[in-house]
């Protein structure tokens, strides 16, 4: 490695420190807003006086049928987001592994030219067919949870990813008798942990945010999960804006967390979406 | 040969049964719309009525005369220059600081110029939409020390900079982790040689540090662009594709169509052109992409 002089990292570290702070001011901004007082919203950068009143306000806002509708859209926006992520992760792993792992599986060819072309296809086209398509699912989990779950995208990611694995290692288990379910469960789906953490985040989070495809499926007040509740609520000017920053709150921190907690497979991620 | 021909029929069995769900759900979410999309785009319905009525390509031509379509098309490539210029800036800025950090880190830094990719387009339309009302500390602020009196997402000369600046926000650090990526795979012998050539700051960036990046940025470049075509939540929220259509996009125009004004068959007709647009532009810049990979080597 080359030796760095002691300035140009200080100049380095001081440009890095004045774009972080530009790229996570919104995020500050909205903590900020949300636990101020409710007549001092969006009038202070730095608050001098906190109150979760706005964290109360959601708790006892009722709708439907129950008390507080914004935790039950907090339990929707759940409900829906963990299947998919699930269901994204075990297709892309089955489908992974038998196109790279099954040197015999005729149906090879197909696959691999049906992704290539679903990656690239503008699903905007399917909107409206999908949506007559599910409408006997209206305001069912499963109505939102089955159209949007499978990934092509995960599928990609775990196909690249058994392509790095030595056939080897399969064929010793195929060779003692294990059957390929039991290989999945017991050895390929171990060795892929860091893709299966990057694909069950990205999918947990791209569900976690989709906004138009659950205003259509799940309009009513006990289905809508809390992206759609928020717009709802949000877009007659009425609402009070201290409960809407609260709910972003919500909305954004679970993630947040989530991702910091596993950001160690990024890196490796990243790499194999190169590719 | 007998235990080959059994590991055969096994493979083909296991094959076929591991690729069933996505096989089911490709036919089912994705060749039977499609089908269907194809036919409603010839079709005038409300999405509710029994009644379509045949109308051949009606819904194609009258696609022509509709200033919302035209917004929408011009929009795309509106928002498209303007955002891949940005991402594709302040993703090298960034990646490139990065990468001169210390490795310890180095990885969490990276991670934390991604978080606001993470964010919701509902979270961040809210804390846009009250941060630039009339009555914000920002805009009382301009008020007073500037006197500027800017109405940021109902003026047609701000709402649409508005807009590019929230996507550009949020996907320059996205962009930056591949960037830092392609960086660091750049062998370190290039270094050294470019250093022993005397090659330097931007000359350096210019003559070395892009056309290595070529690929990467190539990937990029087309991600920027399906992204720049798939822009719905923050208009839908926050200008409802206005002031003067100024800030309208594809996806939006799609939804109101056909779930709005339920012309269901005239939405699919859009949602085709729309496709076939980004097709046209994704050809396009893959040409160029292809021409200047070449040049470069690759």
């Amino acid at each position: 490695m080359k030796k760095q002089s002691k300035t140009s990292l200080i100049i380095v570290s001081l440009l890095v420190l004045i774009l972080l702070v530009i790229s996570l001011f919104p995020f500050y901004y909205m903590v900020v807003q949300s636990v101020m007082p409710w007549d001092t919203v969006d009038k202070q950068l730095f608050p001098t006086e906190f109150t979760f009143r706005s964290y109360e306000h959601l708790l006892n806002q009722g709708g439907g049928t129950n008390r507080s509708m914004w935790l039950r859209a907090l339990g929707n926006s759940l409900l829906v987001s963990i299947p998919t992520a699930i269901i994204s992760v075990m297709c892309g792993l089955w489908v992974g592994y038998s196109v790279t792992k099954l040197r015999n599986f005729s149906g090879k060819r197909i696959i691999l030219n049906s992704l290539l072309f679903q990656m690239f296809f503008p699903t905007i086209i399917l909107l409206v067919p999908r949506y007559m398509i599910a409408r006997p699912l209206a305001n069912t989990y499963s109505g939102m949870i089955i159209p949007l779950a499978i990934s092509v995208w995960a599928n990609y990611m775990y196909i690249n990813y058994f392509k790095t694995i030595p056939d080897a290692l399969i064929e010793a288990a195929e060779i003692e008798g294990a059957g390929h379910f039991r290989i999945i469960r017991t050895i390929a789906f171990p060795i892929a942990k860091s893709v299966t953490t990057i694909v069950f985040l990205s999918i947990f989070m791209q569900r976690w945010g989709e906004l138009m495809w659950d205003m259509l499926v799940a309009p009513s007040v006990d289905m809508q999960t809390l992206n759609v509740l928020i717009s709802t609520q949000f877009k007659p000017m009425g609402a009070f804006p201290g409960p809407m920053y609260a709910a972003s709150v919500i909305l954004t921190i679970p993630i947040i967390v989530l991702f910091l907690m596993f950001s160690k497979y990024f890196k490796e991620g990243i790499s194999f979406m190169l590719k | 040969m007998t235990q080959r021909k059994s590991s055969n029929k096994r493979h083909n069995t296991v094959g076929w049964i591991l690729n069933s769900p996505y096989l089911i759900y490709t036919i089912i979410f994705f060749l039977l719309p499609l089908g269907w999309a194809l036919v409603l785009s010839m079709m005038d319905w409300n999405l509710m009525s029994p009644d379509q009525t045949f109308v051949g390509l009606q819904n194609f031509t009258d696609l022509f005369k509709d200033a919302r379509v035209q917004a929408a098309f011009i929009n795309s490539y509106r928002y498209l220059i303007p955002i891949v210029l940005l991402c594709f800036t302040f993703g090298l800025i960034i990646a490139i600081l990065v990468s001169k950090l210390p490795n310890k880190i180095k990885g969490f830094v990276a991670v934390l110029f991604f978080i606001p990719y993470l964010t919701s387009g509902v979270a961040t339309s809210v804390v846009v939409k009250y941060f630039f009302n009339y009555n914000s500390i920002f805009n009382i602020f301009l008020r007073e020390t500037f006197g500027l009196n800017i109405n940021w997402l109902t003026d047609e000369r701000y709402a649409f900079w508005v807009m590019v600046g929230i996507v550009a926000w949020k996907m320059s650090g996205y962009y930056a982790l591949f960037i830092l990526s392609g960086l660091e795979n750049i062998d370190g012998d290039i270094h050294e040689a470019a250093a022993l050539d005397g090659s330097q700051g931007l000359h350096k960036l210019f003559h070395i540090t892009i056309p290595m990046l070529m690929p990467t940025l190539t990937t990029v470049l087309v991600l920027a662009t399906g992204l720049a075509f798939g822009i719905f939540t923050e208009p839908f929220l926050l200008t409802g594709g206005g002031p003067n259509m100024s800030t309208t996009t594809w996806q939006l125009e799609i939804y109101n169509a056909s779930f709005t004004r339920f012309d269901s068959g005239y939405g699919a007709a859009m949602a085709i052109a729309n496709a076939i647009q980004i097709f046209v532009t994704l050809r396009i810049i893959n040409y160029f992409t292809d021409k200047l990979n070449k040049k470069f080597g690759y």
